[in-house]
């Protein structure tokens, strides 16, 4: 009975999510279309929607809340419905309403496959005019920025974060207690896994219940190590390599000798990412490979004491391998999509909305809540966690490279996900490597 | 004559506004879902029609099975578990002295709790590093039985199932103590003058007077249990790598994670058809009641 009910509630809810945003989009879009195109000069009322999933309470999302506000203020004409969704539900809430083509005006898009996609709904229309007209700002974003906001040349967002994916965070207190350096090497790690495991302590931390941590913190750049870029870019693209290459299956061989020698703690597949940040940060664990925005929350949760004492650094190279040792996965963070259906004096307004999101200002100020940005901004270390510039001290020597589900489809993500799960329990690396292989071939081969 | 047509007449009107409502949000959906599986559509874009090929990938799909086979042990667990442990708490709590009313109101809240929060509090008993379980078991000297509950898919299925009973023990305890009360008084009477013992009363003269309830309530269980999605959602979300999937949580995954709407449409139909078959059955084997 209770199912049910749950069941009823939540399809009204989805109903009601598409039903109101449809109202809104029908409400938004009619008026100002009617009037916009007798008098276009005068300072029209233009309603805008927008999306967003700064609905936490770190100083990054603080930060994007109060310049909305600001923005809100200095243009009175502008009128925003602005709807912040936490952001667990709000990819899905993004594809739901993408599915209904009834997207808001802007909204928080992920690069990558997320914009590859929408493009190919024909959903979204590039914001070159912005960019060009703002050259100087064009210039203050870092190299490859836009790459992966581009599709046929025509640029659809401009990054408002920076997300670095695989950092090996390390506890210094408890390696200077153990007397022993970060690994540089394969054989470091596996030795400090031995060292740590005599001394009862976690040697690294893992929180892979929502199944991505595995593959996009340490197998993204774990096997890069192995395989090198280029295999990466070819088996992703269907183009002269394949998942079930020796190289591959190397590196997931490299991945379970790690769970193997019971490197991480117990039931790690039942513990989730956050919860993996909490142990590192109260010293329970010796070290965690997570992403860039491990930042934030620690910066947020732990004690000083504690951020004190933590150091990062790149994984360790491995022997043979052909990838650049000096490089760690990474992705540009979002940006701002714009609706097709946005057209004339609300495309004017939306455009001065994408700016004020991710100006040179923002962006400063981005940095200084923890937040790394793909922009050149000098970094004032007074105003950081210390671990936070020492990433980012760390992201300026090296190179990045690329994610796996920042490349591979969403069903491709998914079966690696589960299979590096089911790796990280035992399974045979092969096999593994077939199943995914097997369902990229049958992506690619609906896609052409 | 004309008063029955009047009557019958009067029914349908009454009866039209739930009707409406229920197949335009429960009957016209399964078909509109059902046709979508014979697209290939990734939420975006255009679908391509593709005949039966998603239908035929779900009943060759292992995971699908898997998640079958789940549905399966947890309409086990319910029928086997929840049923008979509901009816005995009903026999014992028929009467309405405080003391009872209160075990039955402890026995009925876990239902006023959001599903959210039943899932993350098991998922705190479970925890592997701070869970209350194995810390219970450390303390009574039973650490041999420690285990990683929800990551060890040998037992991460039963540990499970022990949330989803709990939590829906309550209502049909309610159902059941309102049969019993319903049931006439001069047959117990009489059985009793007739020197029954408590425990034949119970077997042939209790439960065949409920026997209808019980039918009903397991029909309840089965279909809930085919719907099992919320507990193992906030607990599992169906992992380690597909272990405790249920076919609800597939379904979920298939639609809205990886985007595959069309595959996701056609699971949805093959869980209708399979439910149907239960369902059906069971009521088939429930005819020949021992009334």
């Amino acid at each position: 009975m209770k199912k049910t009910l749950t069941f009823a509630i939540m399809t009204a809810f989805i109903v009601s999510i598409i039903g109101c945003s449809s109202g809104n989009k029908e409400e938004a879009s009619g008026k100002p279309a009617a009037s916009g195109a007798t008098e276009t000069k005068a300072p029209e009322k233009v309603k805008l929607s927008l999306w967003h999933n700064y609905t936490g309470d770190d100083l990054r999302a603080q930060t994007m809340r109060a310049t909305l506000e600001q923005f809100q203020k200095d243009n009175p004409n502008i009128e925003l419905d602005v709807q912040g969704i936490p952001p667990d539900g709000y990819r899905a809430r993004l594809k739901t309403v993408a599915a209904a083509n009834e997207m808001p005006d802007l909204f928080v898009m992920w690069p990558g496959v997320m914009t590859r996609e929408f493009v190919g709904g024909e959903l979204l229309q590039p914001i070159n005019e912005l960019l060009d007209s703002k050259p100087e700002w064009k210039e203050g974003f870092l190299p490859n920025s836009f790459t992966e906001f581009t599709v046929d040349e025509k640029t659809y967002g401009a990054p408002m974060a920076l997300s670095p994916t695989s950092i090996l965070y390390y506890n210094k207190t408890i390696f200077d207690e153990h007397n022993v350096q970060p690994p540089k090497t394969w054989d470091d790690l596996m030795n400090l896994v031995d060292t740590f495991k005599k001394a009862k302590i976690t040697p690294i931390a893992l929180g892979n219940k929502a199944a991505w941590v595995a593959q996009s913190s340490i197998l993204s750049s774990l096997a890069d190590r192995v395989t090198g870029t280029e295999w990466f870019l070819k088996a992703a693209a269907g183009d002269g390599a394949k998942f079930t290459d020796p190289e591959f299956v190397e590196a997931l061989k490299h991945l379970q000798q790690l769970s193997d020698a019971k490197a991480f703690q117990d039931g790690f597949n039942s513990i989730d990412n956050t919860q993996m940040e909490q142990m590192f940060a109260q010293g329970k664990a010796a070290m965690m490979i997570d992403g860039g925005w491990a930042l934030t929350n620690l910066a947020a949760n732990a004690s000083p004491e504690a951020l004190a004492a933590m150091r990062a650094t790149v994984l360790p190279s491995i022997p043979g391998g052909k990838g650049n040792p000096d490089s760690l996965s990474g992705v540009v963070g979002t940006g701002l999509g714009l609706s097709k259906k946005v057209e004339g004096a609300r495309k004017d307004a939306a455009f001065k909305l994408i700016y004020a999101m991710a100006n040179p200002e923002v962006q400063k100020k981005t940095l200084e809540g923890n937040q790394l940005v793909s922009y050149k901004v000098e970094l004032d270390t007074s105003k950081v966690t210390p671990i936070f510039a020492e990433v980012y001290k760390l992201l300026g020597t090296v190179t990045t490279t690329p994610v796996y589900d920042g490349r591979l489809s969403s069903a491709v993500a998914d079966v690696v996900n589960n299979g590096l799960q089911e790796l990280l329990m035992g399974g045979n690396p092969e096999a593994i490597a077939k199943k995914i292989q097997a369902a990229h071939e049958k992506e690619l081969a609906g896609s052409k | 004559m004309t008063t029955s047509t009047r009557i019958k007449g009067f029914i349908l009107i009454g009866l039209l506004p739930a009707l409406l409502l229920y197949s335009f949000f429960v009957i016209v959906p399964i078909f509109w879902s059902a046709y979508y599986g014979f697209f290939d559509w990734k939420g975006l874009g255009s679908a391509k029609f593709i005949g039966l090929t998603n239908y035929v990938e779900v009943f060759n799909d292992p995971i699908f099975w898997t998640g079958f086979k789940n549905n399966m042990l947890i309409v086990a667990a319910s029928v086997f578990g929840q049923v008979p442990i509901a009816m005995i708490l009903a026999l014992l709590l028929t009467r309405a002295s405080l003391f009872q009313r209160m075990i039955r109101a402890s026995i009925f809240m876990p239902m006023v709790l959001s599903s959210v929060v039943v899932g993350i509090i098991w998922g705190y008993i479970y925890h592997p590093q701070i869970g209350v379980l194995n810390f219970v078991l450390d303390a009574t000297g039973l650490e041999m039985i420690k285990k990683v509950w929800l990551s060890d898919p040998s037992v991460s299925m039963y540990a499970i199932m022990v949330p989803i009973i709990w939590n829906y023990i309550g209502p049909y305890m309610i159902i059941f103590i309102a049969a019993l009360q319903n049931t006439s008084p001069e047959i117990n009477d009489a059985a009793s003058l007739d020197g029954v013992g408590p425990v034949r009363k119970l077997f042939q003269v209790t439960l065949p007077m409920i026997w209808d309830t019980i039918k009903v309530v397991i029909v309840l269980c089965i279909s809930g249990s085919l719907k099992a999605f919320d507990l193992i959602y906030v607990m599992t979300g169906g992992g380690p790598a597909h272990t405790t999937e249920v076919l609800a949580s597939y379904m979920y995954n298939s639609t809205f994670n990886v985007y595959r709407f069309g595959y996701g449409s056609a699971i949805s139909t093959a869980i209708i058809i399979l439910s149907l078959i239960l369902i059906l059955g069971s009521q088939y084997l429930m005819k020949r009641d021992y009334r």
